[in-house]
């Protein structure tokens, strides 16, 4: 397996004969296609991470992530979605899909 | 390296996010027009209320459009949430100067993303984009010629029936 990027607690790799990718979240490892990681991002990039700072709009500071249908939930805290932001926005960079830096709260 | 994300998907992920904004964008040019030929039955101007209709069908019909081309480019497309439909206007006459402020809105925005596609040198979006520019062109001279008829007829007297039973000129 390729590294294509590695962040803080994260690391995505391009597996070549399985034709998919594998995002490390330090716990577990998660298989993905393209699809599965462009619904990643967009669920990402839909995470309003400035309530994250605001006690009323998001109390305890965390965010669920149900990924691949279902199969997999994350219960991610303010650093950590930091963290995976940057991983997608540039994961997407290295792969060659994105031109330029995801706009966080788009 | 094998090149396993372009092998699956064939527009830029920027372009993607700007065809999801602009599905949503007609979806609530759709539920728009919907609300309008709304408040068209319930004041009378049945043929205008017709015209919204079908309008309302177009619009859903663009947003299809932009939805299988997300499809057919291995994209991420996503269904759009509807909210804040205006179900008040004052007037046939806001009813209709409202349509052409959005339509404008629409144009503006899919000349956003093909100024955007050509920066990024996504051909296959700038090029799908083409029908939409003409369709604009179209959309917006249709609205501002029955606001046109509008001025000509008035809105004294009978001007008002007139001008409902002149809109099923632009009702094909």
């Amino acid at each position: 397996m390729n590294v294509i990027f590695q962040s803080t607690y994260y690391t995505l790799y391009q597996a070549n004969k399985e034709r998919c990718f594998y995002l490390d979240f330090g716990q577990k490892t998660v298989r993905m296609s393209l699809c599965q990681l462009l619904s990643l991002r967009h669920k990402v990039m839909s995470i309003a991470i400035e309530d994250h700072f605001d006690s009323e709009l998001n109390t305890h500071g965390f965010e669920i992530l149900m990924l691949c249908n279902k199969e997999h939930l994350f219960i991610l805290n303010t650093l950590e979605l930091l963290d995976l932001k940057n991983l997608v926005e540039n994961g997407f960079m290295a792969i060659g899909l994105s031109t330029k830096p995801m706009v966080v709260g788009q | 390296m094998k090149d396993i994300a372009r092998q699956s998907m064939s527009i830029k992920v920027e372009s993607m996010d700007l065809l999801n904004g602009q599905i949503k964008m007609e979806a609530h040019a759709s539920a728009t027009y919907l609300a309008m030929a709304s408040w068209c039955e319930q004041n009378g101007f049945f043929t205008s209320a017709k015209f919204f209709f079908k309008q309302a069908e177009e619009e859903r019909e663009h947003m299809m459009k932009i939805f299988n081309f997300l499809v057919d480019t291995g994209g991420n497309p996503i269904s759009p949430e509807v909210t804040g439909i205006n179900h008040d206007y004052s007037s046939i006459v806001d009813v209709f100067e409202s349509t052409l402020e959005h339509e404008v809105k629409v144009t503006k925005s899919i000349h956003n993303i093909v100024k955007k596609a050509r920066e990024a040198g996504d051909i296959a979006t700038e090029r799908f984009l083409d029908w939409f520019v003409m369709e604009q062109i179209e959309e917006e001279n249709t609205i501002r010629d029955i606001l046109d008829m509008i001025e000509v007829t008035g809105t004294e007297g009978v001007g008002l029936q007139m001008i409902d039973n002149q809109v099923a000129n632009w009702i094909e």
